[in-house]
């Protein structure tokens, strides 16, 4: 490919991720293709594309992870650029390599890199080379009796966990020996089922852990950088909630150390473009790679806004084979920044996801607001796809500050028309260990509730309320006592013509 | 008009004259309520203005201000006459009905069973998450519908739960 030969760029993807990438382009000034399943006629990466191409149903496996039709769609209008986005096939080697034999860029890492980060196993082997440090644990494919052996050596609590697994399936945690055994079959049995692989390994659990990220950003030029940490520990079954930029826990000692680590790991597998290592920190500041993924992550604006790099136009940049932005590690983040998640979930019944029209979205704004979204008010949240409406950034010069403007635009933040998680958002920015940043992956379930943190109203807030349901209900039942039935016609329709000509002579 | 609101364990007497006119317990209270446009409310009242999300849900009235949720009951002095009958207890429904078209991963409600309110009934696969169907009253399942694989649109009655009987 010759360097900055790139016309048009189809993005692989939907939803905000994919609106997301369109601006990077547009600020490059590179026209976009979007695709689109049945129900995504009305998104907004639709709209912003320059073109967009139907490409099937609303089920992933019929639109957005049909390989063949996403590369037609790139021969028919001539793009010659693939930006997979987050999610479907972004860390598909196989895609990524169809799209490189086809003679298109692949905006992202070599198809080798996310086939070894992809598989747990082989991202074990490839970066303990480079003295990265691992959680405790066994390998792959080991029987039942030696797995139970393994768990002794490493020690209770432990946890297992399929080789092909994520997003929290097939993942047990055991607390003694004596629950080993069903544990165990019932992580091969879920991982058989989900994934069609049964193979399981044991690893140490780790108790009050923070989850803290490292951004890495690699080019073709030999140059590789991480550009500091998320802290990522408030989430609820392994889904992510809030993330912010840096961590508290993270001092320049500690970040100059696992920076050092997460270049290692990213170097074993000769990683170009961005991409993101996971650890787990506990709490006496040990850290051990847990994996990478080799793709822009949801939570990649808390990094551009403490590093002011725009991640999706250097994923580009990249990609065309030229020399990125930034060459230098970042050592001190500019401010802080903070990331809310508004899912279509109902904090108030178990985080359920919450389905339709959004009637009304009014966006919070002002200094240090930012909002990533692919909706708009009379879009639909439909079951096939994620439940992210929108991503609610916010950045200050301080983390009080980047709260307290958080605080401020979630107040403003208005979706109606279905259940979202804001009001679990403003309970958990009053809770005053969050706040402290006293908290480790197990906060949200295990010390956190809707009403944990929440005082009790006061007497006017309550009449208030109480108020105004009461005019509310007054009102509906006005509106409904003047709707009168229409009257029937009470005469032949022969007559009406008759009076309907006379009037019209 | 004359109603009854209950909220958060508390009894109002809210009445609205014909000039719109409010009075709350026999006092006057100075409000301004406006539509903003679908279920959002400007409410000004003794100079505070605050804005709400009121919504229909479940029989009763869901009032979304400040931050926090608000399940009221608002009541005319029909439904008051009928409740004082009912021995003051409003009525909740046992009905567990599918929030959302997906697959039912599991099924841990046994007809007959007692079920505490809150305990996990159903596990429904939707929006690439598991999620857990809760009772919203205690009491005794009646009836269980489905069971597990099977596909449900929006709206399936899943699951019903008789209370138990109120002395």
């Amino acid at each position: 490919m010759r360097i900055g030969s790139l016309n048009k760029i189809l993005i692989a993807n939907r939803g905000e991720i994919a609106v997301r990438v369109i601006r990077a382009a547009r600020d490059l000034g590179i026209p976009t293709v979007a695709v689109y399943s049945d129900v995504d006629r009305m998104s907004l990466h639709v709209r912003y594309a320059d073109e967009a191409m139907h490409i099937g149903g609303p089920r992933p496996a019929e639109s957005y992870l049909r390989m063949d039709k996403l590369i037609e769609v790139a021969r028919k209008t001539g793009a010659d650029a693939i930006h997979p986005g987050y999610g479907f096939l972004a860390e598909n080697a196989d895609f990524a390599q169809q799209v490189i034999d086809e003679g298109l860029v692949w905006i992202g890492p070599s198809p080798s890199a996310i086939a070894t980060m992809g598989d747990k196993h082989a991202a074990r082997t490839a970066v303990i080379r480079n003295k990265v440090p691992l959680i405790p644990g066994t390998p792959a494919g080991l029987p039942d009796d030696e797995l139970i052996l393994a768990a002794q050596g490493i020690g209770y609590p432990v946890l297992i966990k399929a080789v092909a697994g994520g997003g929290g399936k097939g993942m047990r945690p055991v607390a003694q020996e004596a629950d080993f055994a069903a544990a165990l079959a019932t992580a091969r049995r879920e991982a058989e089922s989900a994934f069609g692989n049964g193979d399981v390994f044991v690893e140490k659990l780790l108790q009050g852990a923070r989850h803290i990220e490292f951004q890495i950003l690699a080019d073709t030029q030999g140059n590789t950088i991480h550009l500091g940490e998320r802290e990522c520990s408030i989430q609820r079954r392994h889904q992510k909630l809030v993330e912010e930029a840096p961590s508290v826990f993270v001092d320049a000692e500690l970040r100059q150390k696992m920076g050092a680590m997460a270049i290692a790991a990213a170097q074993s597998v000769d990683y170009v473009n961005a991409g993101t290592i996971e650890c787990m920190v506990d709490r006496e500041r040990n850290f051990y790679f847990l994996e990478m993924n080799t793709r822009l992550q949801v939570e990649h604006p808390v990094t551009e806004l403490v590093t002011g790099v725009d991640l999706a136009k250097e994923q580009i940049r990249i990609a065309r084979g030229r020399r990125m932005g930034p060459t230098q590690n970042l050592m001190e983040p500019k401010g802080w920044a903070m990331e809310c998640r508004i899912n279509a979930e109902d904090p108030y019944t178990g985080f359920l996801p919450s389905t339709g029209q959004i009637s009304t979205m009014i966006l919070p704004s002002g200094p240090g607001v930012r909002v990533d979204s692919g909706v708009y008010s009379g879009a639909e949240i439909t079951p096939y796809y994620d439940s992210l409406i929108a991503k609610l950034i916010t950045w200050g010069e301080t983390r009080s500050e980047a709260m307290l403007r958080m605080r401020r635009a979630l107040s403003e933040f208005r979706i109606m028309g279905l259940k979202h998680n804001i009001p679990f958002h403003i309970n958990l920015l009053n809770s005053i260990s969050f706040i402290a940043g006293q908290f480790d992956t197990n906060f949200v379930e295990q010390r956190f509730n809707m009403h944990t943190y929440e005082q009790d109203p006061s007497a006017d807030e309550l009449e208030t309320a109480a108020i105004a349901a009461t005019l509310y209900a007054h009102r509906k039942r006005q509106l409904a006592s003047q709707v009168v039935a229409p009257a029937k016609r009470d005469a032949s329709n022969w007559k009406w013509m008759g009076r309907y000509e006379r009037m019209h002579r | 008009m004359k109603y009854l609101t209950q909220i958060n364990e508390q009894s109002y007497e809210i009445e609205i004259d014909s000039t719109g006119a409010v009075l709350v317990n026999g006092e006057a209270r100075d409000v301004d309520f406006l539509n903003l446009g679908g279920s959002l409310f400007s409410v000004i009242t003794q100079n505070k203005s605050l804005e709400a999300v009121i919504d229909d849900e479940d029989g009763g009235i869901a009032v979304m201000m400040g931050g926090r949720l608000y399940a009221v009951q608002v009541l005319d002095e029909r439904a008051t006459l009928l409740l004082q009958r009912r021995g003051g207890k409003v009525e909740s429904t046992g009905e567990i009905r599918a929030p959302m078209p997906g697959l039912i991963v599991a099924v841990s409600a046994e007809r007959g069973q007692d079920i505490t309110q809150g305990t996990a009934l159903v596990i429904l696969e939707s929006m690439k998450m598991q999620n857990e169907l809760l009772a919203p009253i205690s009491g005794t399942v009646s009836a269980v519908h489905v069971q597990a694989g099977q596909a449900v649109e929006k709206n399936t009655l899943l699951v019903e739960l008789q209370p138990p009987p109120s002395d």
